[in-house]
């Protein structure tokens, strides 16, 4: 996903491949039709070159698909999506695009500039057919070779399992197998490309990963799989999304995200997911189900997920940790900001297995215009874990009258060392509030924005700098107009 | 449990003619949908299975008392004594509470009886097969009812094999005010099931004090639910105080319909030896200025499980609501658990919510403080483990019950720190 | 620098000022007193710009400009100060973080450099010296969990920071004990200046004895109806208000509900 011109290629010449492959089908080149059927996971694995442990896998999670029936204990309602009304390969460029700025919705535009995005940025955003290389590209390439010198695998999944297939059969699955959930069965089956991290042993990894990909990484698809491993004392930070809204077609949007931490090792996985919410009274927008999940499997390893969701219609994600290892850490900071008819029900699971693990929850809702807003969570002390520590902090912000915040944790404790908190408060912000501070001399904007910002600091510290300061802009976009 | 002898039981009911049709068709639909499993979320953690093995009965008429069941129990108030399932002859009844079986036409009753609970297996079952309980009508003219003095509504359980549906009616008009305790027991170690229905109506105004001791028998199954309508400005304050039973799963649901109605949820209880104690509240605001206050202590030790789970839900009408939830729990054995779910469902903005949940052991730093002042080990835990429960009981103070109730808790204390060390 | 003429408000059609006129000159305090229900914070709020309040006849001028024309941020910026009778909890915030934005904003707008963050740390804690309060302070989230003497010495600190010129304190001595009374007092004294002026909105005559005012007006039934200097509060201190015209009382009883959603506590109740 790294490389757009060369992977560009790449799908043309293989999709060329096609005949010799022996794929006689009457479809068009690059869409294969509507609809999920044993054949397509073959010819979305054939056009991906796949090894066969990997199409086997995918056979596996469609038969176990069929059996499953889609969720219905979540607090988020939608009309019945139709999995066979769905494309579920298109390569890149089928899709039609704007030609140039002037023909993309001019409300997008007016966001991107409040958001402070680099014009040459905006086009590719919105999705202009954009052919001129831009700095980030090169940028991109020389990150990659210092990346390559200290032995950082970071690319494309379609790349690694073509080149590390050992390490993707050993770890593919292995946090999230492909028995887990409708939905995450459902990308096992069909994911088309994602990302690709390796930190060897005792390597640091110098820089975010993804920031200055980032761009380059909107072809990833609807059915996104990441997998990410940090060996034996590693350490890697991790970017995902962006704050600009993206425009999609594609309604579902079901990515799973694996990470594996070994002994010693740390990963920090920071989203900011701004998908198209729909319109303000809930046309169309993106539906979210994600299932992340991480793995502290040695000793003293730390899984951190750090996520401000502001977009999508429905938002779907639990984004968990398996504390195996003993001394093993797991941290979850969310913003979840739901305006006009968004629905949000995220949360997190924290698994605790290994002796002395400790966990850390801060989520932080809003909730504005007829957004609805839940978060779920599980701590789950097992027998084995000793000494287990949780603290969970849950707080709401209601901006009006016909919004929804909800509350559903679930704490199970099975050892008595252990010592588990959760606390949850909602408070609201009104008219009086915004008089108050705008006879100081706020602004209406200035004013949300140093509300917004105080409720969710905790949470955007633990993001990166610079997508922190994104991160509030996002927020007081979203927000425009929203008290009341 | 079959459908012969859930038959026999409905005619074991006795029942006035009016409420036949009513009890049939809450049968059949039990028999069509069964118990609740473990799949349905609210059952999560608590199954029912082994009441499916077993062969139920529901006794004939009210036996002889023996003092074996009723111990020496001294209750300071009027006693309303019900024994399998029956109002015992020799109750006095006081004239605002009597005997629902023979209430069961009177207008009151046909105009609240089966009005608030929603339609689920157990209640189900108790609609069709209740025998008896108590009714306690309080007018607003009645100057006989004394807030002040307790009435004991006290239930023994002698039977082996029996299912109990006791059903409970209590409507306190407009202004009333009760003070009302509910005492489940039964003889030790004997298996039965109490599956007790209470429902409450309250008034404009209207005031009741509800303490709820239950000590049934280690080997019974408890499954009980109270659901309480409450009026404007009404005062609904109860204490549930949970000590025995094999399985008991409690349900309350209170529903603030009114302006200005407020409740007040607090609870105590210790699952030690293989006890397992589920306990759901439910509160809907469903108007302006609601209060709603809980605070519930639970230990665990031995083998035994705790659960809380309390859901409150504040509607889209509710403004100016006011929940607070907190509940402080105690793991002392490496074999129990304590699962814990408190909820807030909000649909308005201008609400004061909040909650707060701990699972935890006794403060080893509390502990080495007043050993260092002379006190053994085992009188700081018991020392503090009664701290930890008096910190739910802040509504005895009103009651004057405090000393009924003292034996009880000390009974089921130590039994704690026996556990503890085995 | 303030010049009020004939001003009719109304709230939800039913009318709470029924034509005031008031004048007031840089270096002035001002006492405005009078029964609950007077439309006295009616005025402080229509004077801070609060919405809902529908400004039927009459006119405000400021410093020369039309008063009423601007939003309330720009009031603020223009150096209008309103200490709140209730002042708000902002969960989250800061008080630090207020007082730095409300001050670089008001800053900016007078053509003045913002302070960076030590510069601004300095004058903020003289601020607190000053008042005799504790630095903890600046770290609560705004009046969040302050007892209601905090509440009111933080829009006194407020106030000290912001430097205003025209400082309009609504009731801010009802319900403190003499010491958050006198920390408030001493406030508005250390504020006092050729170039600014103060209105002091009270129902009591106490904060006037650490507050010597110039001029004394009496509000009843929507309009002012007699004015002095300090005397005239320590004798309406002497006699009440139902000494000051037979139909003030009536005025009062008819006006109650009009104002009560300005004076009813915002609290919840127990």
């Amino acid at each position: 996903m790294a490389y757009p011109e060369t992977r560009n290629a790449e799908v043309e010449r293989r999709v060329a491949d096609e005949y010799r492959w022996g794929f006689v089908t009457d479809i068009e080149q690059e869409t294969v039709p509507k609809g999920l059927n044993e054949d397509v996971i073959r010819l979305i694995s054939a056009k991906k070159h796949e090894p066969e442990f990997m199409l086997d896998w995918r056979l596996r999670a469609y038969r176990h698909w069929l059996t499953l029936t889609e969720p219905t204990w979540s607090s988020v309602h939608h009309p019945p999506i139709d999995y066979q009304d769905i494309h579920y390969y298109s390569a890149p460029k089928t899709r039609a695009q704007p030609k140039d700025l002037s023909e993309v919705d001019p409300e997008l535009l007016r966001t991107y500039e409040k958001l402070g995005i680099p014009l040459q940025e905006r086009e590719a955003l919105a999705g202009v057919a954009v052919d001129a290389v831009f700095d980030s590209v090169s940028v991109a390439t020389t990150f990659k070779d210092k990346l390559e010198s200290l032995g950082i695998i970071f690319c494309s999944f379609s790349e690694a399992v073509q080149k590390y297939p050992e390490l993707v059969r050993h770890y593919l699955g292995s946090v999230v197998p492909y028995t887990d959930n409708y939905f995450a069965t459902l990308n096992s089956a069909v994911f088309t490309d994602g990302s690709f991290v390796y930190v060897p042993k005792g390597v640091r990894c110098p820089m975010e990963l993804s920031t200055y990909f980032r761009i380059n990484a909107k072809n990833s698809g609807q059915f996104e799989r990441t997998l990410i491993i940090a060996d034996e004392g590693a350490y890697v930070s991790y970017l995902e999304g962006c704050t600009a809204p993206m425009r999609d077609e594609n309604q579902l949007h079901a990515a799973v995200v694996e990470l594996i931490a070994l002994t010693d090792a740390r990963i920090k996985y920071s989203t900011v997911q701004n998908w198209y919410p729909g319109d303000a009274e809930g046309r169309g927008g993106i539906y979210n189900f994600v299932t992340k999940r991480g793995e502290c499997r040695g000793d003293r390893a730390h899984i951190s997920w750090t996520q401000v969701e502001t977009g999508s219609a429905i938002t779907w994600k639990y984004p968990s940790c398996i504390l195996r290892g003993d001394d093993s850490v797991g941290e979850f900071y969310s913003v979840a900001l739901t305006n006009h008819r968004q629905q949000a029900d995220t949360g997190t699971k924290m698994i605790h297995i290994g002796r002395n693990t400790r966990s850390s929850i801060v989520s932080k809702g809003i909730s504005a215009g007829f957004g609805s807003n839940a978060y779920r969570g599980l701590v789950k002390v097992l027998p084995s874990a000793a000494n287990a520590r949780n603290h969970t902090q849950c707080d709401s912000l209601l901006m009006s009258d016909h919004c929804a915040a909800h509350t559903f944790p679930y704490i199970e404790v099975k050892h008595p060392s252990a010592r588990v908190e959760h606390e949850a408060t909602t408070s609201k912000i009104g008219d009086d509030q915004l008089f108050y501070l705008r006879s100081r001399g706020l602004s209406e904007e200035d004013a949300v924005n140093l509300i917004v910002n105080g409720f969710c600091k905790e949470v955007f510290k633990e993001l990166p700098m610079e997508f922190a300061v994104e991160a509030q802009k996002l927020l007081a976009v979203s927000l425009e107009g929203a008290i009341g | 449990m079959n459908s012969f002898t859930m038959s026999q039981a409905l005619v074991n009911t006795r029942s006035s003619l009016r409420l036949m049709p009513v009890r049939r068709a809450a049968l059949e639909q039990f028999i069509a949908h069964g118990l609740p499993t473990s799949h349905e979320e609210d059952w999560k953690y608590t199954s029912l299975g082994h009441l499916e093995k077993t062969e139920w009965h529901t006794p004939e008429g009210a036996p002889i008392v023996s003092n074996v069941v009723l111990g020496t129990e001294e209750y300071p108030g009027e006693v309303m004594h019900f024994s399998n399932g029956h109002l015992n002859e020799a109750s006095p009844q006081a004239c605002y509470a009597r005997s629902l079986a023979k209430q069961a036409d009177s207008a009151p009753v046909v105009q609240h009886l089966d009005t608030l609970t929603r339609a689920t297996a157990l209640t189900q079952l108790n609609s069709a097969l209740w025998q008896d309980g108590l009714f306690l009508h309080v007018s607003t003219k009645d100057t006989s009812a004394d807030a002040s003095a307790p009435l004991f509504a006290v239930y023994s359980a002698g039977e082996a094999g029996a299912m109990l549906h006791l059903r409970n009616l209590i409507v306190l008009e407009a202004g009333a005010e009760m003070l009302l305790v509910e005492h489940y027991r039964g003889t030790p170690d004997l298996a039965y099931w109490n599956n007790p229905v209470t429902e409450i109506v309250l008034g404009e105004g209207a005031r009741l004090t509800h303490l709820k001791l239950t000590e049934d028998s280690a080997a019974a199954t408890h499954t009980g639910l109270t659901v309480v309508q409450q009026a404007r400005d009404s005062c609904y304050r109860a204490l549930s105080v949970n000590l025995g039973g094999r399985l008991l799963r409690q349900d309350v649901e209170v529903n603030l319909m009114g302006d200005g109605a407020e409740c007040r949820l607090d609870g105590l209880f210790i699952a030690d030896a293989r006890r397992h104690i589920d306990q759901h509240l439910h509160i809907e605001h469903a108007a302006s200025h609601t209060t709603s206050r809980q605070a519930w202590r639970g230990i665990a030790a031995g083998r035994g499980r705790g659960i809380f789970d309390a859901r409150v839900v504040v509607q889209p009408d509710a403004q100016h609501a006011d929940a607070q939830q907190a509940s402080a729990n105690l793991l002392l054995s490496p074999h129990a658990e304590i699962d814990v779910k408190p909820q807030l469902e909000i649909y308005t903005n201008d609400v004061q919510c909040g909650h707060g949940a701990a699972v935890g052991q006794l403060d080893e730093a509390q502990i080495f403080y007043l050993r260092s002042r002379g006190i053994s080990a085992d009188v700081a835990r018991a020392l503090l483990l009664r701290g930890f429960a008096d910190a739910a009981l802040g509504l005895l103070k009103d009651t004057g019950l405090a000393e009924w109730l003292e034996p009880h808790l000390t009974a089921a204390l130590p039994r704690l720190e026996q556990e503890r060390a085995a | 620098m303030l010049h009020i003429e004939n001003l009719h408000v109304s709230i939800d059609g039913k009318s709470i000022l029924t034509g005031i006129d008031l004048d007031v000159k840089a270096g002035e305090v001002h006492a405005i007193m009078g029964p609950n229900g007077s439309g006295k914070s009616t005025l402080a709020q229509v004077l801070a710009g609060r919405e809902g309040y529908v400004v039927t006849a009459g006119s405000v001028r400021y410093l020369g400009h039309d008063l009423l024309a601007l939003e309330p941020e720009q009031r603020a910026r223009a150096g209008v100060f309103l200490a709140f009778q209730y002042p708000l909890e902002i969960p989250g915030v800061a008080n630090v973080q207020l007082l730095r934005a409300a001050l670089n904003n008001l800053r900016r707008a007078r053509g003045e450099n913002e302070l960076d963050a030590m510069d601004f740390l300095d004058t903020v804690k003289s601020k607190l010296a000053l008042l005799g309060m504790d630095d903890s302070f600046l770290y609560r989230a705004v009046n969040e969990g302050f007892s209601g003497g905090e509440k009111k010495r933080n829009e006194i600190l407020q106030m000290a920071v912001l430097e205003p010129r025209l400082a309009i304190l609504d009731e801010t001595d009802s319900g403190l004990d003499i010491d958050a009374l006198k920390t408030v007092a001493h406030g508005v004294n250390a504020l006092k200046h050729p170039e600014r002026a103060v209105i002091l909105v009270t129902h009591y005559q106490r904060l006037l004895n650490y507050i010597v005012p110039d001029h004394v007006h009496v509000l009843a039934g929507g309009r002012i109806v007699r004015s002095g200097d300090a005397r005239l509060a320590l004798e309406l201190e002497d006699k009440g208000y139902g000494w000051l015209a037979p139909d003030v009382q009536g005025n009062v009883q008819g006006d109650v509900q009009g104002d009560v959603p300005m004076e009813a506590p915002r609290e919840g109740r127990l």
